[in-house]
C-alpha cells in the first residue's frame, strides 16, 4: 500500500489555518449525528487532498457505525482506504502519513481494541511533537466508537476516554449531538495536534440501535468549528449541576425535563472535550448551583469523574454543598442486558442521584 | 400534489421496511435537495428526497412497518393546488 505524501493539491497552502466560522447559528436543516460527522469529513476532503480516511470497513461498508457512509462513492479507494485487521499497522501508517504532511482520519473500529495498538497511539502519535521539540507535528484524527447499552459484551462496550485523557499529548473530544459532531470533527481535522475523536454509538442516530431523539438535530450546511476544549451548558438550572458527556448528556437532559414539573431545576453541562478540560465552565456552573453530580459512562475509579470533582475541590471546597457521581462500577461491562443496564449510568440511576443530592 | 413512496430496496414482492428517521415535519417546505427521511429494510439504509418542491405532509410515522412502494408522505405544489 502506498500513500502519496505531498505536495498535495489544496485550495491554498494555508487552508487549514484560515479561520472558518465558530459555532454559527444552527439553522433549520436537520441531520443525524452520523450524517453530520460524514459531512464534516467530506467537506474537509473536498478542501484538500491531504485529508484521507483509513480503517477497517470504512469503505464499502461505510463504517460499522456509519461514520464514513458514502465517502467511498465520492472520493474513491485511494482516499477512503479499507485496511487489514492490523491496528498497529494502519495506525502507524496514519502517523507516518501525518508526519509527512497529510491529515489522515484513522478509525479504530471499537475503542476496546486499543490494547493491540497502544504503542503506536501513546508512544508515537502522542509524543512525536514533544520529542522533536515541536519540529514535527502529527495532524491526525484517531476516530473511534465507544459505549454500551446494546449487549455487545465486555470487549465492545467500553468508553475508556479517561485512559486516553490520562496520557499527555492527545486532545480528546466526545460529541453528544449532530451539531457538535460536525463542528468537533472539522476542528479535529484542522488541528495540527493529534486528536482522539470518540463518538458514542448511542448518539449516532442509527435505526438499529435505541435512538434518542436528541441524536437528530439542526446542523449548519457550511463548514464550521466547535472549539476543542470548550464545554456547553446544554440546559440551564439553579439547583444542581450535572457534568457529563456523550450519551449521558441525553439521559441527563431527559431526567432534567422529567423533574422540572416538580420544581427541581437541573443544569446540564456537556463537556464535549476532555482534553483540554473546560475547568472554568465546571467551576462557573458549580459556583452557581453549589451541588455537583458527575455522570460518566466510563469506569468510576481513577478517571474523569474523579478529575472533575478534584477540579472543584482544588478551586474551593466551600463551593460544594453536595458532590456525587454516577459512573460504571469497577467491573467489566456485562453482556446480559439486565446486568448491563444495572451498571450503565441509566436515566433511573441519574434520577435517583439527583433526588438524593437535593434531599 | 406528488407522493413520496418507500423506495424499492428488495426483489421480494412482499418486502417491508420502516422509516427510521423523519428529518422534516409536516408543513415544512422541501425541495428535491432536501433530505427528508432515512428508511431501512433488512439492515440496509437509504436516504429519501422528494421529486418536487412544495410543502410536505408526513403519512407514515417512524418505525411503522410498510411495504416498499407505499406512500410515506405527500408534497403539495407551492401554489397550493
Amino acid at each position: 500500500m502506498t500513500i502519496t505524501a505531498g505536495p498535495a493539491r489544496t485550495e491554498s497552502p494555508d487552508v487549514f489555518h484560515t479561520p472558518i466560522p465558530v459555532e454559527p447559528d444552527a439553522g433549520h436543516r436537520r441531520l443525524s449525528t452520523a450524517k453530520a460527522l460524514q459531512e464534516a469529513i467530506a467537506q474537509q476532503m473536498r478542501r484538500s487532498d491531504e485529508v484521507l480516511v483509513l480503517g477497517e470497513d470504512v469503505g464499502a461498508y461505510g463504517g460499522i457505525f456509519s461514520s464514513t457512509t458514502g465517502l467511498l462513492d465520492e472520493f474513491g479507494p485511494e482516499r477512503i482506504r479499507d485496511t487489514p485487521i492490523s491496528e498497529t499497522a494502519f495506525i502507524g501508517l496514519g502517523i507516518g502519513a501525518a508526519v509527512e504532511g497529510m491529515r489522515p482520519i484513522v478509525e479504530l473500529m471499537f475503542v476496546d481494541f486499543f490494547g493491540v495498538c497502544m504503542d503506536q497511539i501513546y508512544n508515537h502519535m502522542a509524543k512525536i511533537h514533544f520529542e522533536s521539540g515541536g519540529r514535527v507535528t502529527v495532524p491526525m484524527v484517531l476516530m473511534t466508537a465507544t459505549g454500551g447499552g446494546y449487549s455487545d459484551g465486555a470487549q465492545h462496550s467500553q468508553c475508556l476516554w479517561g485512559a486516553f485523557a490520562h496520557l499527555p499529548g492527545m486532545k480528546v473530544v466526545v460529541p453528544s449531538n449532530p451539531y457538535d459532531a460536525k463542528g468537533l470533527m472539522t476542528a479535529a481535522i484542522r488541528s495540527d495536534d493529534p486528536v482522539l475523536y470518540m463518538f458514542h454509538k448511542g448518539v449516532m442516530g442509527l435505526g438499529w440501535m435505541k435512538k434518542n431523539p436528541r441524536s437528530i438535530g439542526a446542523v449548519p450546511e457550511e463548514p464550521y468549528e466547535v472549539p476543542i476544549g470548550r464545554a456547553r451548558v446544554a440546559r440551564e438550572g439553579s439547583d444542581l449541576t450535572i457534568v457529563t458527556l456523550g450519551l449521558s448528556v441525553h439521559h441527563a437532559l431527559d431526567v432534567a425535563e422529567r423533574l422540572a414539573p416538580e420544581g427541581i431545576d437541573v443544569e446540564v453541562l456537556d463537556l464535549r472535550s476532555i482534553v483540554p478540560l473546560d475547568r472554568e465552565a465546571i467551576l462557573a456552573s458549580v459556583s452557581q448551583t453549589g451541588r455537583l453530580l458527575v455522570v460518566d459512562e466510563d469506569y468510576q475509579s481513577f478517571g474523569l469523574s474523579g478529575e472533575v470533582i478534584a477540579t472543584v475541590a482544588e478551586a474551593g471546597p466551600s463551593l460544594l454543598r453536595h458532590v456525587s457521581r454516577v459512573a460504571v462500577p469497577d467491573v467489566p461491562i456485562p453482556y446480559a442486558h439486565g446486568l448491563e443496564e444495572a451498571v450503565l449510568p441509566s436515566p433511573a440511576r441519574i434520577e435517583a442521584a439527583v433526588r438524593e443530592a437535593l434531599a | 400534489m406528488t407522493d413520496i413512496t418507500f423506495p424499492r430496496m428488495s426483489d421480494a414482492a412482499d418486502a417491508k421496511g420502516v422509516v427510521v428517521t423523519w428529518f422534516v415535519e409536516s408543513g415544512e417546505a422541501v425541495t428535491p435537495e432536501t433530505l427528508v427521511a432515512e428508511v431501512a429494510m433488512d439492515k440496509v439504509d437509504q436516504e429519501v428526497r422528494p421529486a418536487s418542491s412544495g410543502t410536505i405532509t408526513i403519512v407514515v410515522p417512524e418505525n411503522e412497518e410498510v411495504p416498499q412502494g407505499a406512500v410515506i408522505a405527500t408534497v403539495s405544489d407551492p401554489e397550493g393546488s
